[in-house]
């Protein structure tokens, strides 16, 4: 099988060699002539932050030159410090399995990271519009998609909370109904706080209040976020009407006491509040936990959140590899009926099936001694028909299978619905 | 030559809907727990309509013995268990019509599949039945106060529920409780909407009861145990709905306030049944 897959990932190289080899849409776009260039009949070029992956399929004619690496390592001006030795390269089967475990999620930093599903079929469009992909491509990224589908439909590999913000939103949805009649605080601008408030927002979050030590931070952070800021000193009134409150501030001693919380749930007619403190050190007393109806989380429980989902994803592993293992083998049955000999075996086997199958239907109208003649008669027509399409096919045969004549065969594959043949 | 006519006799059809049944309510749990231990959408679709081919069994199963012995199922311990099983079924079966959420079911039907289980086992037939046992208004009182601790059950479940995810959260161990039930205020909205169910059922019971009763019954006593027990429910309730609204109880107390109604009415039913004597005492 004639694919290829070059690559560089998280696995094999560091995030200073990584991110040298970052590819934009528009570099993407400016190298596939020059990738055409080096005779590549089909190429697509993956790139996000954690990898960058070429997958191709090599002319008949292989330029001894300056080998795919070097070149891709030369677009990006990073000769000095990208080496050959950070770069994985997989051939046939292996790269077909390759891309499907990309797709699927397996292969990603994150187990079951959603992303690289859409961002493998960016590129795969950008490689498109450059006319480079051909009947393998097409075929390997569409089965990739289906792959990416169903390991999301069929398992739970995407399931659960893998960063700290968005923990800390899911644990919110599991105490609040409706976040939408709901309030959230946060007190703080860490970085952190911001994308949970935002992961909240997400979520149809009805008011969010904003409160800093400086006053116009709080203001900056409205124009980001929206919601409303308050004073830093109003914290402990303003949490009487508040639902859920982060905090992520940069505190010596805590910010709120056991017993401010006890008198805050007294005002709130003991309500349930979650809050969130993901200031290290600490910003809540953690004793508070232990009152009725407050659910306090700090960055350790929310850690212990991702580590579960982690777990739960690496769990779901052994179904993908299934499903990976299904769809190879669809993709391989599919690559081996692209072969001139058995396409030609089976038309024939078809349209001699027809013409028995209707011969037999009508020949008792006709005389006993003129059946031969039928016989003879229906064959000659069917050799007919068939002679030109085998002359073509056979004719582009030169040991090796060149692209049109793969078009051709999957086009006439299709056409005649001609089943593959499955393996034992 | 005549057509053969199969006669089934009714007796034989009771005990053998009697042994059946346990049977329907396993398979109901089995697949209502497949669907939220494994997540399986087989088993989703299945504890649907094991639901609803129980609910058919158990209503054939009460209309069919009804008939046969001549009395609303209430003459013995036993048949209450079963009635108990069939109003804390269709309770439930309401609720998952209503809800669409199905997460809830496996902990709920454990209740009736065990009290069918020890009805089956143990049912029989009571040789002599006192005459105010045949009497609609008992059977208006006795089916009123059921229904009534039929949605008290399953409020007290969903408070077990809340408690155990609840607990979940407090304490950060996220197993699949939390992973597959509902919000805490979900379920604290399906405890106070059954609670309330159950507490207007049961006042109309303790009406029934006090008012209507003691015309036909020359024993009866406002001293009975099982009397006095009702009505401190009913009291401990009412409260509760009142507190609730006035005193702001939320969350983790009223689960709590609701689970000890419950236990309270659990104590009434059996031990106080078993153990003290009473006019409330029939068999």
């Amino acid at each position: 099988m004639n694919i290829f897959c070059l690559g560089i990932n998280h696995r094999t190289a560091p995030i200073e060699i990584r991110e040298r080899m970052w590819f934009s849409d528009d570099e993407i776009r400016a190298i596939m002539p020059l990738l055409h260039e080096k005779q590549l009949m089909e190429a697509v070029l993956v790139s996000t932050c954690n990898r960058t992956e070429l997958y191709y399929v090599p002319g008949e004619q292989i330029t001894n030159g300056e080998s795919l690496w070097q070149m891709l390592v030369r677009f990006k001006h990073a000769e000095e410090t990208v080496q050959e030795k950070y770069f994985y390269s997989h051939s046939a089967s292996e790269a077909v399995e390759q891309a499907l475990r990309v797709a699927s999620g397996i292969d990603s930093m994150v187990v079951g990271d959603v992303q690289i599903l859409n961002q493998m079929k960016e590129a795969f469009g950008i490689a498109q519009e450059s006319r480079c992909t051909g009947i393998m491509l097409n075929r390997l990224f569409h089965t990739a998609f289906h792959v990416g589908k169903r390991a999301r439909t069929e398992t739970e590999i995407g399931e659960g909370a893998v960063s700290i913000s968005y923990a800390a939103a899911e644990l919110a949805t599991k105490i609040f109904e409706d976040l939408s009649k709901r309030t959230a605080l946060l007190v703080g601008a860490g970085e952190t706080g911001k994308l949970t408030a935002k992961h909240l927002m997400s979520r149809n979050l009805g008011t969010l209040l904003l409160a800093n030590r400086t006053r116009q931070r709080a203001d900056d952070l409205v124009v980001q976020l929206g919601g409303r800021a308050v004073d830093y000193e109003k914290i402990v009134s303003e949490l009487a009407n508040v639902d859920i409150a982060i905090s992520a501030v940069e505190a010596p001693t805590y910010i709120l006491s056991v017993q401010e919380i006890q008198q805050i749930m007294k005002a709130r007619s003991n309500r349930p509040l979650f809050i969130i403190d993901i200031g290290v050190p600490r910003n809540i007393d953690p004793r508070a936990n232990s009152i009725d109806n407050v659910f306090l989380h700090d960055i350790d429980a929310l850690n212990h959140v991702i580590d579960q989902s982690l777990a739960h994803r690496r769990a779901e592993i052994p179904k993908i590899h299934t499903i990976i293992q299904e769809e190879l083998g669809v993709f391989m049955q599919w690559h081996d009926s692209l072969q001139v000999t058995p396409t030609i075996q089976q038309l024939r086997e078809q349209f001699e099936a027809i013409r028995t199958t209707e011969l037999e239907k009508f020949i008792h109208h006709f005389p006993s001694d003129k059946k031969e003649a039928l016989e003879m008669l229906t064959k000659r027509i069917v050799n007919k028909i068939l002679h030109a399409p085998m002359v073509n096919l056979k004719n582009g045969t030169n040991g090796s299978l060149d692209s049109e004549t793969r078009n051709k065969i999957d086009l006439i594959r299709r056409l005649f619905g001609l089943t593959t043949k499955h393996h034992s | 030559m005549a057509p053969a006519i199969v006669i089934i006799d009714m007796r034989f059809l009771v005990n053998l809907l009697e042994i059946l049944l346990p049977f329907f309510y396993f398979c109901t749990i089995w697949a209502y727990a497949k669907a939220f231990f494994s997540n399986l959408k087989v088993a989703e679709r299945w504890s649907g309509r094991f639901l609803l081919s129980t609910l058919l069994v158990h209503t054939m199963y009460i209309v069919l013995r009804s008939v046969e012995f001549q009395h609303p199922p209430i003459t013995s311990i036993f048949e209450i268990l079963s009635l108990i099983a069939f109003t804390v079924l269709v309770v439930y079966t309401y609720i998952e019509l209503r809800t669409k959420n199905l997460s809830t079911g496996y902990f709920i039907l454990m209740l009736p599949f065990f009290f069918q289980l020890v009805s089956s086992l143990f049912i029989k037939e009571v040789p002599e039945i006192p005459p105010m046992l045949r009497s609609n208004l008992l059977g208006f009182h006795v089916l009123s106060a059921l229904l009534g601790y039929g949605a008290l059950t399953i409020s007290a479940v969903y408070g077990f529920l809340y408690m155990m995810l609840y607990h979940d959260i407090k304490s950060k161990e996220f197993s699949v409780i939390y992973k597959r039930l509902p919000n805490l205020e979900v379920l604290e909205r399906m405890s106070f909407t059954a609670t309330v169910f159950g507490f207007v059922l049961l006042t109309i019971a303790i009406v029934v009861g006090t008012i209507w009763l003691p015309r036909v019954l020359d024993t009866r006593s406002f001293a009975d145990p099982k009397l006095l027990g009702t009505f401190i429910i009913w009291l401990i309730y009412a409260g509760g709905l009142v507190g609730k609204k006035l005193a702001g109880l939320h969350g983790r107390r009223m689960v709590v306030l609701s689970m000890f109604g419950f236990a309270l009415a659990m104590f009434s039913l059996t031990i106080v049944n078993m153990f003290f004597s009473g006019f409330h005492k029939f068999y």
